[in-house]
């Protein structure tokens, strides 16, 4: 029997993974979007788990608005990249220190 | 054991491991494929969550418009494959930070004790599309409206920041080239003022 606690434990080690892969992946910022997507999904997982075992559609919905903004913040992150790569010919993150901050 | 839990082991297992290949793995081609089959295994969970519009959603939209970005990104950029030499401590301070996070959420979600909690299994007469719909345009239409909002300014800010207007290109403004008077364009001198 799957109770609640298998689905939750799930989505945790998805999200500690995630966490993982942003403090790896320091040579490449794409990575490090892919690795956001995951902690949104693991997110997305646990809205889900919590709407169906209490019985409220709510939830779902929320996960419904989160996709839609994910789409949104892939697609200018994406752009960002693009111009970036334009601009410096790497993919670095350490190498983007024009700013000074 | 059923077959509702075989398949929650396989499926987890499977998200996993490809998890924690996607975040060691150097070429972005080979993540963005593994992070196609995560997507698809996440849509076999939702869907044994009675989340059918959501899962296939996920399927539609992540995997057919997000990912399909990414390989088109990648694919555009000819990014050089570099084999890291400051890899080891990362990955040891990372695994080890990980590892404190994992514990503490498994230590919150076995205080609270959610394993009793079994759903109530109600079978509602409508679908899922169908209550998902009933919410989203009855009680949340403020914020769908703003999510529409959302993604025309997504799309206006993608076309912006890659639009590049190149000073001393050679392309004909036909605008400019209607504004063109004679005089702006044509200067009768007399000969003795040479």
């Amino acid at each position: 029997m799957i109770t609640m606690s298998h689905y939750l434990v799930f989505s945790a080690l998805l999200f500690c993974i995630s966490i993982a892969g942003i403090f790896i992946n320091r040579k490449n910022i794409l990575l490090l979007l892919m690795s956001i997507e995951l902690m949104l999904l693991s997110v997305n997982t646990n809205f889900i788990v919590f709407s169906h075992f209490s019985d409220d559609i709510t939830g779902q919905v929320f996960v419904f608005f989160i996709l839609a903004v994910a789409a949104a913040e892939s697609a200018i992150g994406l752009a960002i990249i693009v111009s970036l790569f334009r601009i410096r010919n790497s993919l670095e993150i350490n190498l983007i220190n024009k700013l000074k901050g | 054991m059923d077959i509702l839990t075989i398949l929650f082991y396989l499926v987890t297992s499977v998200v996993i491991f490809s998890s924690m290949s996607l975040v060691i793995v150097n070429n972005t081609v080979h993540a963005a494929l593994l992070l196609v089959l995560i997507f698809f295994n996440s849509a076999i969970l939702w869907l044994m969550l009675n989340a059918e519009f959501l899962a296939i959603v996920l399927v539609l939209v992540y995997v057919g418009a997000v990912l399909v970005l990414f390989l088109f990104v990648i694919m555009l950029l000819d990014i050089p494959v570099k084999k890291t030499t400051d890899k080891k401590l990362y990955l040891l301070f990372s695994v080890i930070t990980s590892l404190i996070m994992f514990a503490e959420l498994y230590m919150i979600i076995f205080y609270h004790d959610f394993s009793n909690g079994t759903n109530l299994n109600s079978i509602s007469e409508v679908n899922n599309t169908y209550e998902i719909g009933l919410m989203l345009f009855t009680q949340h239409i403020f914020s769908f409206e703003v999510t529409a909002f959302i993604l025309l300014v997504a799309i206006i800010a993608a076309i912006a920041i890659n639009l590049t207007i190149r000073e001393r290109s050679l392309r004909q403004d036909p605008g400019k080239q209607i504004l063109e008077t004679k005089e702006s364009r044509l200067k009768i001198i007399k000969g003795e003022d040479l």
